[in-house]
């Protein structure tokens, strides 16, 4: 298995079925498995913030639920983890595709992408960062069975130097 | 009509169907109308009551009610969106239309000024899209909305009144208990 089928195969066996996310040219190797694949219910959001308002609501009614997003977006979904899932305890694997590092080509992305796990520092939430896949069948499922028995979101970012994701 | 009487009117209707509702004065509204374990109160995340109603009504075959305001709807008119890209047939969105932002000093909304929320969603595909302002009208609507396929999307006009005090919501205790209620 690459990275996004095992990334795939940890959220069947944390029964996540209903991935809420924001398109991004990288994280769509992992999105487009799970939009192929009957088991997962895909939301499209406008917003970042949106995608973890739906998320929370179908965690809400028994229902798991995880999030795709780029570092950008996570930016504008600060308030919402802040104000709803912190306070809540709601257990919502956060998958960031982290803009900002080696080979990066807009110097738009940088600022965020760079700030996007001291601001997970900040907000006390725990976080993993993927590099390659050695191991990541084990660091993943470890990751969302942490994330539920904390009752808090974790993220788990995903780099370049992983998913080998376009340059431009 | 006042929200209240309108919120106290659609517990009424609604049975045992979850309700997610908008910070601030809906929520307190909906806690002095008789705490239900289905009742999501949100006392933060601004724009994201219909998100949270939403992301229930993909994941449970049972009716969901959203109690949105206008200035919290403005803050996320993406969600209208998404709601019309989805087109969950048990998803019932209420917004509570004052024209104005209440808490920050009754400054005018959007709404005052020509946005039509209902036209809003009505191009967003939403096809049961209507607004009233009155009681009468509200339940007619949430009567068939009970009974009939969605998504609804009823813009209710409302009189401001007198906040009522502060609800005691504990958030993390609301998810508990919306969840345990789902879980047999």
């Amino acid at each position: 298995m690459n990275w996004a089928e095992t990334i795939v195969e940890s959220l069947k066996k944390s029964n996540t079925s209903l991935i809420a996310y924001v398109p991004d040219i990288s994280i769509d190797q992992v999105t487009s498995l799970i939009e192929a694949d009957s088991y997962f219910h895909l939301v499209s959001a406008s917003r970042e913030e949106e995608a973890i308002g739906i998320a929370v609501g179908s965690y809400a009614v028994g229902r798991n639920s995880a999030v795709f997003m780029q570092s950008s977006g996570f930016g504008n979904s600060i308030n919402a983890i802040a104000s709803l899932c912190i306070p809540a305890r709601v257990p919502i694997p956060i998958f960031i595709n982290l803009r900002g590092g080696v080979g990066e080509f807009n110097i738009a992305q940088v600022a965020m992408g760079r700030t996007t796990r001291p601001i997970l520092d900040l907000l006390g939430l725990v976080h993993f960062t993927l590099e390659d896949e050695n191991r990541l069948d084990t660091l993943l499922d470890g990751a969302l069975k942490l994330c539920h028995a904390n009752r808090q979101p974790v993220a788990i970012c995903l780099t370049q130097m992983l998913h080998g994701g376009k340059l431009a | 009509m006042r929200r209240f009487e309108a919120t106290q009117l659609v517990v009424k209707q609604v049975g045992n169907s979850p309700i997610v509702s908008n910070l601030g004065p809906t929520t307190d509204e909906l806690w002095h109308s008789g705490h239900r374990d289905r009742n999501f109160y949100t006392y933060g995340s601004m724009g994201l009551c219909s998100s949270i109603a939403l992301g229930m009504a993909l994941s449970t075959s049972e009716r969901v009610i959203a109690l949105d305001g206008d200035g919290s709807l403005l803050m996320n008119l993406g969600s209208i969106a998404t709601i019309g890209r989805e087109q969950p047939k048990n998803l019932i969105v209420v917004v509570w239309d004052n024209e104005q932002w209440g808490q920050t000093g009754h400054q005018p909304s959007h709404t005052a000024m020509g946005t039509d929320l209902s036209q809003v969603a009505q191009s967003c595909s939403i096809n049961h899209s209507m607004t009233v302002d009155n009681l009468e009208d509200l339940t007619s609507a949430l009567t068939t909305a009970m009974t009939e396929d969605g998504p609804w999307f009823i813009v209710a006009k409302i009189e401001e009144a007198e906040y009522m005090p502060v609800a005691p919501i504990e958030p993390e205790l609301t998810v508990y208990r919306m969840r345990e209620s789902f879980s047999s």
